[in-house]
């Protein structure tokens, strides 16, 4: 009792002073729980990304900087344009041995555009995809069949009605769009887009015919017909990339790639797991990068409180030679001080833990545009770490407090 | 002469602070259980030096130190602290407090050290020393002799034997060191061995034994219990203790 009385009391007096430690070990705290949140999060997000993706082969242009941006996770800027003819995308059902294996595929070609209902303005991506488009099948003739994203993406969620292929006014909004621009199905937006080149605006009217939630990057586009996003960015007859559905529980979905490499030779094929893989790479590097910082981060906040305890110390030692003067052992006064890095440290971590939500929600929504959410479990982590931080940074000035000689006190010092 | 058994016995204790600097040369000195003991002498020549040996704050460079039954020599920090709670009641110059904590917290601290907070009786040994009244407030909120007299409380709370005071007036006036000097006597009167470092001579007179230091060394020792120095003298070559020397002179 007494000694709590004692740590409070003193503490209380260095009201100032504490609140510097605190906030030394806040900062490396949020950064902590900040970068433990988004990497979790975001490996998550990836897994299951990945986990119910429809499709199994993504085909791009070969050499196209969109290379990282596998729907869903977009890296890196397009620095050089290039595109897949749509005419050619029949090819990919004609491949050599493995046609029948091809279930579906859906082209996509994305811009980012301007969003308005009534007053409010988001940017957002428009993607123009088959949703479900006839064709005449290939491989057997007089059939018909049909592809599109509602035959290979079986995870999308759509609420209200599909878009037909040939609807010219309508939209499928992602769910957080909708919920941003609050809107409701039959609800009208307006979308424009500024051609970079011409710097033109070509506006168009749509109505919002449904919403869809996939849990995805999905959920913060709009999805048109390949027709209309064509039109409204000029680009006539191109696609980005084409999600191709393979069945393959004994083909490799690498040999389905290379007939479709060979086919159409100006495009390449990659196979999910090769994207899965490259992602990892990035998640590590980029897990590496976050490690990096928090550790900066926390040896600035371990210093910062060396130094402001090491300055208590120096201020108090007339206190300490007193205490130790009338009979207290090292221990206890090992004690006093430990106690007050113990109560900096888990201070520091609740809030660095807090302060890190908003940190890991920032850059969330900054730079992977999808919300986070705050993990409880790193909470526990963020303390206990910020805790060995203070207790470890306080040892050099505990040290230097049981160094002090009792002496000085009659020597009146 | 009736003197009880030694509490402090000093052999031969040197004490070095550096190569240049002998506060203390080869001192000899037993002062016995119930004794008051002045220290007197000119500044600089090893007074403070002598009762930090005393209490264990420091240790000398060569010699022994037997305080209370207990050979400080070779006692470790943890042990001369243990050994300071229980034996010797410290009262300084400075009122030396603990700014943040009011006159009982200051009592109790000292309590808590010793292993039992009871708050109260570190209220009544305020109330002994007339601060009954100003058991809340915080040194900075209380006079020099108040604070001084917060510090002899707290000397006293664990019934130590022997108090040692390094000028405990010499910051005090004239009323306030009177207050504070009856304190001591009566502890004195209890039966307590007390060394008191002063440099006023009525205080110094108070005791039975006044002893002068100069450059480190005992230059006189005199015994107060009769008026006659060479009758002291005598007295004392035939008990012989083998602490005291020089000859008692006023
Ligand atoms: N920590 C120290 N380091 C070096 N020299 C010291 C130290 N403490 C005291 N001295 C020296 O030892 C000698 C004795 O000092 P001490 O404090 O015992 O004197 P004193 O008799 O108490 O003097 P005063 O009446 O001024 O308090 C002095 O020369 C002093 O300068
Ligand atoms: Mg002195």
């Amino acid at each position: 009792m007494m000694f709590l009385r004692i740590v409070a009391r003193s503490f209380n007096r260095r009201r100032p002073r504490i609140a510097v430690a605190v906030i030394a070990v806040l900062m490396g705290a949020s950064m902590t729980s900040g970068l433990l949140t988004v990497s979790t999060g975001i490996e998550d997000k990836l897994a299951k990304e990945f986990r119910r993706f429809g499709s199994n082969i993504l085909v791009i242009p070969r050499s196209d900087t969109i290379e990282l941006g596998f729907p869903g996770i977009s890296f890196g800027s397009v620095s050089e344009q290039r595109y897949i003819d749509e005419s050619d995308l029949w090819k990919i059902k004609k491949i050599d041995e493995w046609s029948a294996n091809v279930l579906g595929f859906a082209p996509m070609l994305y811009q980012v555009v301007q969003v308005e209902h009534e007053g409010n303005v988001q940017r957002a991506v428009l993607t123009g995809t088959y949703f479900d488009r006839a064709f005449p099948d290939l491989t057997k003739a007089g059939e018909i069949w049909s592809t599109g994203i509602k035959k290979i993406a079986s995870y999308w969620n759509v609420e209200g009605n599909w878009i037909e292929d040939d609807d010219n006014g309508s939209v499928l909004a992602g769910v957080s769009v909708a919920e941003k621009l609050k809107l409701k199905l039959g609800d009208s937006i307006y979308v424009s887009y500024e051609n970079p080149e011409t710097k033109s605006t070509t506006t168009e009217q749509l109505s919002v015919a449904g919403t869809v939630s996939t849990g995805g990057s999905e959920d913060s586009q709009l999805f048109v017909p390949l027709s209309v996003a064509q039109r409204i960015s000029g680009r006539l007859g191109k696609v980005h990339s084409v999600q191709v559905s393979a069945l393959c529980v004994e083909c490799p979905a690498e040999l389905i790639g290379a007939e479709i490499e060979k086919k159409l030779p100006y495009t390449q094929a990659k196979t999910v797991k090769q994207l899965v893989r490259a992602e990892e790479m990035i998640m590590d590097q980029l897990g590496q990068m976050m490690l990096l910082i928090t550790v900066v981060a926390l040896v600035a906040s371990g210093t910062t409180v060396t130094t402001t305890m090491m300055t208590t110390v120096m201020e108090r030692r007339r206190e300490i030679g007193l205490m130790k003067s009338i009979g207290a052992e090292n221990s206890t006064i090992a004690s006093i001080f430990l106690a007050e890095a113990v109560i900096v440290g888990v201070t520091g971590g609740f809030l660095g833990y807090g302060l890190g939500n908003v940190l890991a929600q920032h850059i969330a929504e900054s730079v992977f545009s999808a919300p986070i959410t705050p993990l409880l479990t790193i909470l526990p982590v963020t303390v206990g770490i910020s805790l060995s931080v203070a207790v470890l940074a306080s040892t050099l000035p505990v040290r230097r407090a049981i160094r002090i000689d009792p002496a000085i006190v009659l020597r009146g010092e | 002469m009736m003197m009880g058994k030694p509490k402090i016995i000093l052999k031969s204790v040197t004490k070095y602070y550096d190569a240049y600097t002998c506060a203390l040369s080869n001192i000899d000195l037993t002062i016995s259980e119930g004794e008051w003991v002045s220290i007197i002498g000119p500044s600089g020549s090893g007074k403070t030096t002598l009762l930090n040996m005393m209490s264990g704050l420091d240790t000398p460079t060569s010699g022994t130190i037997n305080i209370n039954g207990t050979d400080l020599t070779g006692l470790g920090q943890k042990m001369l602290a243990k050994f300071r709670r229980e034996n010797v009641g410290l009262i300084f110059q400075q009122h030396h407090l603990i700014p943040y904590l009011d006159a009982l917290e200051n009592v109790m601290t000292a309590q808590y050290f010793h292993g039992k907070v009871d708050r109260e009786i570190a209220r009544e040994a305020l109330e002994r020393m007339g601060l009954g009244q100003r058991l809340k407030h915080r040194p900075a909120q209380l006079s020099g002799g108040e604070q001084q007299r917060v510090c002899i409380a707290r000397a006293l709370i664990n019934d130590p034997e022997i108090i040692l005071a390094d000028e405990p007036t010499g910051n005090l006036d004239m009323k306030n060191g009177e207050i504070v000097m009856g304190i001591i006597k009566q502890l004195v009167d209890e039966g307590r061995t007390l060394v008191i470092v002063t440099h006023n001579m009525d205080i110094a007179k108070q005791g039975r034994r006044t002893i002068q230091l100069v450059d480190g060394k005992i230059s006189t020792d005199s015994s107060r219990q009769t008026h006659n120095p060479l009758e002291t003298s005598v007295g004392r070559k035939a008990n012989s203790p083998p602490t005291s020397t020089g000859s008692a002179r006023r």
